[in-house]
């Protein structure tokens, strides 16, 4: 608890604000800790760095946690991550067991977040020492191989790579930069738009536009509607929460939490798949696997322990490759890109009291999300009842300013939102997935430099696979990705021909 | 022989023209990978639709036309008025100011559903108040830019 220290009292203050905006955005079903984190952005404009990111993984971890509050009373999952949470928290409440469903999660939740910050800490100094080595050869392949295991683990892996793709074209558009070795020339665009897309599309009002201004306009399509509220939402203490509802979970906790700090290393997988998959792990492994769905708190533990043991698993490839785990960690890139630096295998090192501070903040985060919500849950799961009409005008106001401050006054970055936020939501229509094309937009740049000053320097193509034997590993893991997916769709494609057959 | 398989990989780059290499590349996959979508997933999709089984409308079945372009028609002129007024007081924030309380009003009014007197109430101080802390703590208290 020393490294607490580290913080200073407005930093602390700065997580607790987060955490507590943080939940409620998670506790409104169809917003997610990714918009609020797009959205509270701003805020930090007039912070330094470890101030501005004590306040935004203040929003990770409690836009993570808040989930459980109308999946639990509502059964609407708050956030996706905790889609899993639903399927055992609010049979609970039917029964009468609301509050110590509620409880159970957010215990789980702690334990989950601390765990993955102790994997962090441990983790990510360790990838960052190995990382050092790489030269751009090896950092080519590394982002390759992030958009192969992206797109192997995509609904459909035709469209995930597609995706993926065309967030690196987009990120494209502009100039190839002489501060990186480029020649300063402008392409894929035409006369016209140099004036407005010289330094091509600025992140944060992509991510903006595409996390904030979809949702909204998928709300539009649907009219706005509120969520029928159930009669039930009174928390009834009919059953009461102890510690005792732990004994013989100990194994589900700790292994819920590393699924879903190992999902979370994997880049571009959000909280849904970690929340899903530790549930199906608790319910092989059950003594008694009927019960779980009825009502138990076996289930809500497996989903609410890994969903929270993402956070901490999604900041191990950001701090130590620069490549970010999920979609919160992608906005995350945004602000330290506002702070003008750059985040990769050297940021540890060069910056190791920022490094101790988001350490702390995390924790801090963890630890200040358990006691606003385990003590003050019956006013937090009154947030759920917050209507539409008031919250939605005010996110795209916070979507403006997010946008135009963050270039110090560009209309067009404000257009971009826009833009993005139409264009993100006829993707979605087309089924382009949203999370593959913006890990490509924040990597495109990146690939290009290590891909063409490697040919510059080495002027052959086979460098790619000869330079060193850690070049070599990688493509022996890109392979296994691409043999990873296909083999799923041929099987998943056989599997639902069979049934079709039966049916 | 080994020669001329290493020479079929040489490439030299010309640094003038650096600057579409990359591009070219990801273009050309990116066509080939749409074609690919077409082939595997259009052309099947296609045939249902001239054999009557789907429609090409993407659309979900509600779709709230009102609502949904309500709020993009709104939101751009939102944001062509805020440029505008704004330019009348520079650096101070008031285009954002005294465009969004009008703004935030009138979406409130397209959001709701049931409108009555003490849901106008609750959203037309939302919409005076909303605007009016975010300028103030942004613009005033954290000097951030605003239109």
């Amino acid at each position: 608890m020393e490294i607490l220290t580290l913080l200073s009292p407005m930093s602390v203050l700065l997580v607790a604000v987060g955490v507590l905006i943080g939940i409620v955005f998670g506790a409104i079903p169809g917003m997610t800790a990714t918009m609020a984190v797009a959205v509270c952005l701003p805020l930090t404009y007039a912070l330094d760095l470890s101030q501005g990111l004590a306040l935004l993984l203040g929003l990770y971890v409690g836009g993570i946690s808040g989930g459980l509050v109308p999946a639990i009373l509502l059964n609407i999952p708050g956030t996706p991550s905790s889609i899993a949470t639903t399927f055992d928290g609010h049979p609970m409440t039917l029964k009468g067991e609301g509050e110590k469903a509620l409880k159970v999660g957010i215990v789980s939740s702690l334990f989950g977040g601390l765990f993955s910050v102790a994997i962090l800490t441990f983790f990510a100094p360790l990838l960052a020492d190995f990382a050092i080595k790489f030269s751009y050869i090896e950092k080519f392949l590394i982002i390759l191989l992030a958009m192969t295991v992206i797109a192997s683990l995509s609904k459909n892996l035709l469209v995930g790579i597609f995706s993926g793709t065309l967030g690196v074209w987009l990120s494209l558009i502009g100039t190839y930069d002489i501060s990186v070795g480029g020649n300063g020339k402008t392409r894929l665009m035409f006369d016209f738009m140099v004036p407005y897309l010289e330094n091509g599309f600025s992140l944060l009002p992509v991510l903006i536009g595409l996390f904030g201004l979809v949702m909204i306009l998928e709300e539009a399509e649907k009219g706005y509607r509120e969520q029928p509220l159930g009669a039930d939402v009174n928390l009834s203490a009919r059953a009461r929460f102890s510690l005792g509802i732990f004994k013989g979970q100990i194994v589900n906790l700790f292994r819920s939490a590393s699924i879903g700090t190992f999902v979370g290393m994997l880049p571009g997988i959000g909280g849904s798949a970690a929340s899903v998959l530790s549930y199906t792990q608790a319910k092989n492994f059950s003594r008694e696997p009927a019960k779980m769905g009825t009502g138990v708190a076996e289930g809500v533990i497996a989903s609410e322990a890994s969903n929270n043991g993402l956070t901490g698993g999604a900041l191990i490839p950001l701090l130590s490759l620069g490549i970010p785990g999920d979609s919160t960690t992608a906005v995350l890139i945004g602000a330290f890109t506002l702070q003008g630096i750059q985040v990769g295998p050297l940021f540890i090192g060069e910056h190791l009291p920022v490094w101790h501070q988001i350490v702390a903040a995390l924790l801090a985060a963890n630890l200040i999300m358990f006691v606003v919500m385990f003590f003050a849950i019956k006013y937090v799961a009154k947030v759920i009842t917050v209507p539409k009409y008031i919250l939605y005008p005010i996110i795209i106001m916070m979507c403006v300013v997010g946008g135009y401050a963050i270039n110090y006054g560009v209309m067009f970055d404000v257009w971009t939102l826009l833009l993005f936020g139409v264009f993100g939501w006829g993707a979605q229509k087309v089924g382009i997935e949203i999370v593959p094309l913006i890990i490509g937009f924040i990597l495109g740049k990146s690939a290009e430099v290590y891909f063409v000053k490697s040919l510059e320097s080495f002027g052959t193509l086979t460098i790619f696979f000869t330079k060193s034997p850690i070049a070599v590993f990688l493509w022996v893991l890109i392979f296994l990705s691409v043999g990873f997916s296909i083999y799923t769709t041929i099987k998943d494609s056989r599997q639902n021909k069979q049934s079709g057959r039966d049916a | 022989m080994v020669k001329a398989f290493s020479s079929l990989f040489k490439v030299s780059v010309d640094f003038s023209r650096s600057h579409l290499l990359f591009p070219k590349i990801v273009t050309v996959v990116l066509l080939l990978l749409l074609l690919a979508i077409f082939l595997v997933y259009g052309i099947p999709y296609l045939r249902d639709v001239r054999r009557g089984k789907r429609t090409l409308s993407v659309s979900g079945k509600q779709f709230d036309r009102l609502r949904f372009f309500g709020t993009i028609v709104l939101t751009i002129v939102y944001f062509l008025s805020m440029d505008y007024v704004g330019n009348f007081f520079p650096n101070m924030g008031f285009g954002f100011l005294f465009m969004s309380v009008p703004f935030i009003f009138l979406l409130s009014l397209l959001c709701v559903h049931g409108l009555d007197r003490r849901k106008f109430l609750a959203l037309s101080l939302n919409a005076l108040i909303a605007p009016t802390v975010a300028w103030f703590v942004l613009a005033r208290l954290f000097n951030i830019s605003l239109p």
